[in-house]
């Protein structure tokens, strides 16, 4: 599947960027929808 | 329109479709047509997996929605990136590993041809309606709003985007929707930047915020449940965080509009990262069309709003003999306006001075008049019906358009336009490319003509994209013809997505169960799923839930009846 690619392009990502494992980017998306949902209950509880 | 707003309407457009065209050219076989070669980065993934979700009814009605409802629409992405997590850790990498061109060719190889050719066809009906919806629904409120025909801006949307999927296929898809979102949020944004410039001078961001949350619009989370109530209450945290999971897990992870973004991705890697990249980002995006919604809501609380927001369906009412009735309803709407003003500046002064007796009295009397304005509104939609019986009563999804319309300056309106058509044709390019590949790799080639060459199903796929297209335009165009069609169709896509995700459930996850029980346990899920429907007022989204579950407890329950037959017929 990989011959089309010309030589000179970035090789594909295997890696997260930032962490070292794919888990750390999974919990870097759920931390940060925890994030948001207690945001968004201090904005509700806050405005009410 | 002014000619400025056409430069930009018809620029912004021009330039992204001739540019996708332009960039795509050459496919010349059926692997770089329908997985774009594998070339795609995660941020063309990511970006584009967010432009087919975002269609232009989201940039039209959730602003409206907000300004009716307030913020808690929102709940209903909390399960979005959960699901973005499960997809990128146990469906991407068997994808991948077995090359697929689409998801239901997986399921062949897991259970049988029955099962995926059931799947590929509840597909291709579902996504065959919606695409024609897709364009049907902005074309309503887009030619009401300009003047034009229903026909003509069907064609518009439709033909324009037959163009480039048919020329580049997925990478033109892709490519083309890069653009789009860019355009699209930064539209957004300028619209919200723009409404907030607009509020009275005495009257700052932290204001607007506090007056609109006095008035019960900044709802964001809603923790509460009640085992006799909640379950038809349609947006709460617990149907956001279950039925929302589970609408998205079957979404992003079965429906090819989606899957096909991810499969011509140049890694696992890379997919991931642009799925992962829609689980941080679309809550966000989501958040800010929302609060658009909000504070347009809080700009009409210091500007008279028009009674009803789809002016042409007032003005039709005009010309018959139920025009005096809405002049007077007219007339009393706008006095309760300018009552309500004084009690609106009470407010904002009281949150100033954070005066807590004040605020709650100017919030009674404010919220007096707002019920007030209501009841008329209700009356006006009572003689809108009644003068003109086909008349749509509900005006939300104009209310976004026709403040755009009204207030935004010249440039601004083309871009703003420019953002629903963008929205429109990203999530259609997405369908008509995801149901040609399908009618290619899932019915056409697998059960019609499997010994063509390469160059034959590259062919093929191009007539299929136009073929579905033209289905999709003509659907639109005579879609007005059938009552409640939108409806219609979000409730079949309710209706069939739990069922196609337990199949995928049981395949990923039940090595237990094989194909005859998915197969029969897929059909009496159905069954369950429409009689929920049918006698039962739970809402929408949980039959995403029941569906799926259902699947795999049948597929039990049917895979140790037909081997405890089987084992019996070995003893005989």
């Amino acid at each position: 599947m990989k011959k089309n690619h010309p030589v000179d392009e970035e090789p594909p990502i295997d890696k997260p960027p930032f962490f070292k494992t794919w888990k750390g980017m999974y919990w870097l998306v759920l931390g940060n929808l925890a994030f948001m949902i207690l945001l968004f209950y201090a904005i509700t509880k806050l405005y009410e | 329109m002014r000619t400025l707003d056409w430069i930009v309407l018809l620029g912004t457009i021009g330039f992204i479709v001739i540019y996708g065209i332009w960039k795509t050219r050459g496919s010349k076989d059926i692997e770089g047509y329908l997985k774009g070669d594998n070339s795609m980065k995660w941020w063309t993934i990511g970006l584009s997996i967010m432009a087919t979700q975002a269609s232009a009814i989201t940039f039209l009605s959730t602003p409206g929605q907000a300004y009716e409802d307030g913020m808690r629409f929102i709940q209903f992405y909390f399960g979005l990136p959960i699901a973005m997590v499960i997809i990128s850790v146990t469906i991407i990498p068997i994808f991948y590993r077995l090359k697929v061109f689409t998801a239901y060719e997986f399921l062949e190889n897991r259970f049988d041809l029955k099962t995926r050719s059931l799947a590929a066809l509840l597909f291709l009906v579902q996504r065959g309606l919606a695409a024609g919806i897709t364009i049907y629904a902005p074309a309503i409120i887009l030619s009401t709003m300009l003047g034009w025909s229903l026909t003509i801006t069907n064609l518009v949307i439709g033909v324009v985007v037959i163009v480039y999927t048919m020329s580049g296929g997925t990478k033109a898809v892709s490519v083309t929707q890069k653009q789009q979102m860019a355009v699209m949020m930064g539209g957004m944004i300028v619209a919200g930047i723009m409404v907030v410039s607009y509020l009275p001078d005495n009257v700052g961001f932290g204001d607007a915020v506090a007056v609109a949350g006095k008035l019960g619009k900044m709802n964001v989370v809603d923790f509460s449940w009640d085992w006799k109530t909640s379950w038809d209450d349609r947006y709460n945290f617990w149907s956001g965080i279950t039925g929302g999971l589970f609408l998205a897990l079957s979404y992003f992870g079965t429906d090819q509009s989606q899957v096909a973004r991810y499969l011509g991705g140049k890694s696992i890697g890379e997919s991931r990262l642009g799925l992962l990249f829609n689980g941080l980002l679309k809550i966000p995006m989501q958040f800010l069309i929302l609060f658009i919604g909000v504070m347009v809501f809080v700009f009409y609380q210091f500007n008279q709003p028009p009674v009803f927001f789809n002016e042409a369906a007032k003005n039709k009412v005009y010309a018959t003999a139920h025009a005096d009735e809405l002049r007077t309803l007219e007339g009393e709407y706008n006095t309760i306006f300018e009552q309500k003003q004084a009690a609106v500046h009470e407010l904002v002064a009281a949150i100033k001075t954070d005066d807590e007796a004040a605020i709650v009295a100017a919030q009674t009397q404010v919220q007096t008049y707002t019920d007030a304005g209501k009841e008329v509104r209700e009356q006006v939609k009572t003689v809108i019906k009644t003068a003109t019986p086909d008349a749509e009563t509900k005006d939300t999804d104009y209310v976004f358009i026709s403040f755009v319309m009204k207030y935004l300056p010249a440039g601004l309106v083309g871009l703003l336009l420019a953002v629903i058509f963008s929205a429109a044709m990203s999530s259609t390019a997405s369908e008509l490319n995801a149901l040609a590949s399908t009618t290619v790799v899932d019915i056409y080639k697998r059960s019609v003509k499997s010994n063509g060459d390469p160059k034959h199903y590259l062919n093929a796929s191009k007539l299929f994209t136009l073929a579905w297209g033209l289905i999709a335009i003509l659907f639109a165009t005579y879609a007005s013809l059938l009552d409640n069609l939108i409806q219609a169709v979000n409730i079949i896509g309710s209706i069939f997505y739990g069922t196609i995700l337990g199949i995928f459930l049981v395949a990923f996850y039940f090595k237990r169960i094989k194909g005859n029980a998915v197969f029969f346990a897929a059909i009496l899920a159905e069954l369950v799923v429409l009689y929920c429907f049918y006698f039962t007022e739970i809402a929408f989204l949980w039959f995403n839930v029941i569906g799926c579950v259902a699947v795999i407890l049948f597929g039990f329950i049917l895979q140790g009846l037909i081997g405890k037959k089987n084992e019996e017929l070995v003893k005989a």
